[in-house]
């Protein structure tokens, strides 16, 4: 294995596209110069800072620093994914429950079954990529859970009203969410490879891995992303679902 | 049945909701196996009275009983299954009639789905139809239908016939009717005072969340106005 990884005066040379960019922008007037500048140096930035930090904990702290860089992750996440849902009572918590439970249950069984070894430096990328497929899945349930009870509220209160528990009222609804939540998951398991190389695939190769290696570990994570998009977007269905509802089977009143 | 004591009794009911009082103060009675009006203009509170009676909504204040039972006593899923609720808008479930049916009675055999289609006025082909190509009309007795599939001894009605032409209305007036010779208790939420000395055997006249007058329609100075 001979990775070919650009020098540090690679990467400055780069920084002619980033100028490319901001030519390209004064010259259409998109007034956009300043923010291709700022978005660039902060990549620059967070990307030192995240390289730096990453060999601290890859180095020092093991896999107790590992966990506890997915955990903050999590937490992350689950901010994100409840701002796409306001209004729905105690979303910070069901987002931020989803997303842990779809990475520790996700992350766990990898670890569990040997597929990836337990060393800093496969879980933290492994559990990134784990973190945001349940975050993308909990954000699209979240919203689409809103709609639906937005949009759908006199249905489900006509199925109430004909007696029915709280949960088969919005067995239908709920179904519906799930589906919409699930599918750019399985869509990109659909098409990987086929539309462009995912990020670990590539990422190996680059560093020199043979393609028929590299894919090994790209089957590992489609599999793995679409159990956290299904387990996230479950508990988070069904956390939603025990909140919208009080005791009296009643749809509760949302905050616009 | 003793028809005496009254179905439902609402007690100094109070219902506010942030700053607004949705229903201040209401007492009165609402009759078993008859036909209750309750009218007022829109922003009276007739909706949010209805809702209390199967519990879709909650008082803040106050108690309503049902057969001389506070609401909260009683099972949630089995009052809504004895108090059946249509509302303005159809709101069908399903794509087929049968199927809508069937959401709250999954057992009900085409047998007895022909019978409700008679007890509401609709012809029982009807029953093999798209929800989505019924008239006005029709889908509005579908949901009449769908809720007595259930089997309730009340029905709660708000404005069924306000979306309706003047020919389907009166086609719903008469099922209701009909229903209620058969035994069925019926709450209907109504702004037209004509319907109610039509309709009604008892009227409920809110104001602004206040009980204004409560008897016979004929009797009440309220519904003497045309609306």
């Amino acid at each position: 294995m001979n990775p070919t990884v650009p020098t540090w005066v690679g990467v400055g040379a780069s920084v002619i596209l980033v100028a490319f960019a901001v030519v390209v922008s004064h010259w259409h007037r998109l007034h956009l110069a300043r923010d291709i500048t700022i978005a660039a140096v902060r990549a620059g930035i967070q990307l030192v800072a995240v390289g730096a930090i990453l060999l601290l904990v890859f180095e020092h702290t093991g896999l107790l620093g590992a966990t506890g860089w997915v955990a903050i992750m999590v937490i992350i996440a689950g901010r994100v994914a409840a701002r796409r849902a306001p209004g729905l009572p105690h979303t910070l918590a069901i987002a931020t429950a989803a997303v842990a439970v779809g990475t520790a249950a996700t992350l766990g069984s990898l670890l569990a079954l040997g597929v990836i070894d337990a060393e800093a430096r496969v879980v933290i990328p492994v559990g990134g990529m784990v973190v945001s497929g349940a975050m993308l899945a909990t954000a699209l349930i979240l919203t689409r859970l809103r709609e639906e009870v937005t949009s759908a509220r006199p249905a489900i209160e006509a199925r109430l009203a004909l007696g029915l528990p709280a949960r088969e009222a919005f067995t239908p609804y709920l179904r519906g969410a799930l589906r919409t939540a699930l599918i750019p998951a399985i869509d990109s398991t659909k098409t990987v490879g086929l539309i462009s190389l995912p990020g670990a695939m590539t990422g190996l190769i680059l560093a020199g891995v043979a393609p028929l290696t590299a894919i090994r570990y790209q089957i590992v994570v489609m599999y793995m992303l679409l159990a956290a998009a299904a387990l996230a977007g479950l508990t988070a269905a069904h956390l939603a679902e025990r909140v919208l509802f009080d005791d009296a089977h009643r749809l509760r009143s949302l905050a616009a | 049945m003793d028809h005496s004591s009254p179905l439902f009794a609402l007690d100094q009911v109070t219902v506010q909701r942030g700053r607004a009082l949705l229903l201040d103060d209401v007492t009165c009675e609402i009759p078993q196996g008859a036909i209750t009006a309750v009218v007022g203009p829109s922003g009276a509170g007739k909706s949010t009275l209805l809702r209390l009676l199967n519990r879709l909504g909650e008082p803040t204040g106050g108690t309503v009983r049902f057969h001389a039972e506070p609401l909260p006593a009683l099972d949630v899923l089995t009052l809504r299954r004895r108090v059946g609720h249509v509302t303005q808008q159809s709101i069908l479930l399903t794509d087929d009639v049968l199927a809508d049916l069937r959401v709250g009675a999954p057992d009900l055999d085409p047998e007895q789905a022909a019978t409700l289609m008679k007890q509401v006025n609709l012809p029982a082909d009807i029953l093999s139809r798209k929800t989505a190509n019924l008239s006005g009309g029709e889908a509005q007795r579908v949901c009449l239908a769908r809720a007595l599939a259930v089997g309730p001894e009340a029905l709660l009605l708000d404005e069924p016939t306000s979306a309706l032409d003047p020919a389907s209305a009166e086609v719903v007036e008469t099922t209701v009717r009909e229903l209620v010779a058969g035994g069925l208790t019926v709450i209907l939420v109504s702004h037209n005072a004509a319907q109610a000395r039509r309709l009604a055997d008892h009227a409920v006249v809110l104001q602004a969340g206040r009980l204004v007058a409560t008897g016979p329609p004929d009797q009440l100075d309220y519904l003497q106005e045309d609306s």
